[in-house]
């Protein structure tokens, strides 16, 4: 597919990789996406039906469409730079990857998308409060110097977090959405009610049960519950 | 009063006003407090600004589709998003010394993905009849370091492989250069030895998979006997498949 081709070694990159195909598809400055695909742009939905079985071009235009919202997220969470250039990447790259467990039926594609930057936001926060226990960790062993303190254990809410959004995985619909709206989007029940239709008892009944759930989840510590 | 119904408890975990008869009835009740309590811990948990619905857009950089690019292997391309990019010459986000610990995986995780399936293969033929050269790699510095370099994977007439380094670096008083050959997720890393500028070659284990550790990895040690890498970068390229 490609060819590789070695520099002289005075330009920073030294190598490089000549997609043939991507050289050809880039070669042309195209119209920015609205004015440019016109007719053929399917809707969000077709959108998330093609990715979810597997159509290359669904990537690029849900990378098209929903990069600048994934990234923006990141952002908020890390500012510019390369931690979020890292979460949008992966963002994608877990979606792609993972489209099996996308059902383009329950939820929007955009709002799977969101669902798995949380997951990777949160990957990062637990990261670095590993990297710096056990650079702490490693500091106070230099030192050699009995502290007192208990050796490095994970953040207790760093933890949760990730059982959280792990479990919310495993809700189905429309227990997801509903507990998103009231996590995330910071709505009442009756708002809940109102935005997806259904009855408020409804939603009340799902809310206990689904914090009944996330509950067991945290208390049980990884015990998971049965869709 | 009796206590709360279990779905007002629910709403008070969420932060929900409750109904005069029952917020006053939470506030004397200890046994619905606790109930609202342990539903909350899930509450609180994600109950931060920067998990939430998202906010305004940003555009990502090129380099975020093209690693995205490399990692799918999909080549269909986004428009707007320049095409060419020569997405597996990707260098990656260098750090400064300053920060000591633990930067390292921050940074190389960056590129998670990017080489997968990597394999480096022998595409250019270079020197002599007995020695191929396989790929090149350039060591870009950090932004405030004065470091770079270039490092060459070639293979002998008999199979041997030497990884040839060539580093542009000012000397260290009480510290030295390593040369690291690393995983894109920076679990497993191979330490080379100890790097000093100019030119050397480096012999590399027999067996050990290049595109397992494509990223060539030069660091600045302490000399404090301890033999893992210090986390702290001045120099590093990516090898290519």
């Amino acid at each position: 597919m490609s060819e590789l081709l070695v520099a002289p070694p005075s330009p920073p990159s030294s190598v490089r990789v000549v997609f043939e195909d991507s050289v050809a598809a880039g070669s042309g400055a195209r119209e920015p996406a609205d004015t440019a695909f016109g007719d053929l742009a399917p809707d969000d939905a077709e959108v998330g039906r093609r990715f979810a079985a597997g159509d290359e071009q669904a990537l690029a235009w849900a990378y098209q469409r929903w990069a600048g919202q994934v990234h923006g997220m990141a952002v908020r969470a890390f500012g510019p730079g390369p931690d979020a250039e890292d979460v949008t990447q992966q963002t994608f790259i877990a979606a792609w990857t993972g489209r099996a467990r996308f059902r383009p039926g329950e939820s929007p594609l955009p709002a799977w998308l969101v669902g798995i930057c949380r997951h990777k936001i949160a990957d990062t926060w637990a990261r670095r409060d590993r990297q710096r226990r056990e650079a702490e960790a490693a500091l106070s062993q230099a030192q050699a110097t009995p502290t007192g303190t208990p050796g490095p254990s994970v953040d207790s809410v760093v933890a949760d977090r990730m059982l959280v959004l792990d479990e919310l995985d495993r809700l189905g619909q429309p227990q997801r959405g509903i507990i998103e709206l009231a996590f995330f989007a910071d709505l009442t029940h009756s708002q809940i009610a109102e935005r997806t239709g259904l009855p408020l008892g409804t939603v009340k009944s799902h809310i206990r049960r689904t914090l009944e759930r996330l509950r067991s989840r945290l208390e049980g510590d990884g015990a998971a519950l049965p869709a | 009063m009796p206590h709360c119904p279990p779905e007002q408890l629910a709403l008070a975990a969420l932060h929900e006003p409750l109904p005069d008869d029952d917020a006053r009835h939470l506030a004397d009740c200890a046994v619905c407090r606790t109930e609202v309590d342990s539903l909350r811990r899930a509450v609180d948990a994600v109950a931060v600004p920067e998990l939430a619905e998202p906010g305004p857009t940003a555009t990502p950089p090129a380099s975020v589709w093209a690693g995205i690019a490399a990692a799918t292997g999909v080549t269909a391309v986004p428009e707007g998003v320049p095409a060419a990019q020569p997405a597996t010459a990707q260098v990656l986000p260098l750090r400064s010394r300053s920060r000591r610990r633990g930067v390292l995986l921050v940074a190389a995780a960056v590129v998670t993905g990017a080489v997968a399936g990597a394999g480096v293969t022998a595409l250019v033929r270079g020197g002599d009849d007995d020695t191929r050269q396989l790929t090149t790699v350039a060591l870009d510095p950090l932004t405030d370091e004065r470091a770079s370099g270039r490092a060459e994977v070639v293979v002998r007439g008999d199979g041997s492989r030497a990884l040839e380094v060539q580093l542009d670096a000012p000397a260290l008083d009480d510290e030295y250069y390593e040369l690291w050959l690393i995983e894109p997720d920076v679990v497993d890393m191979v330490p080379l030895g100890v790097l000093r500028p100019g030119s050397q070659t480096f012999e590399l284990p027999a067996g050990l998979e290049l595109a397992e550790y494509p990223l060539v990895d030069v660091s600045v040690e302490p000399l404090d006997g301890d033999p893992t890498h210090s986390g702290v970068s001045i120099a590093r390229g990516q090898l290519d498949s």
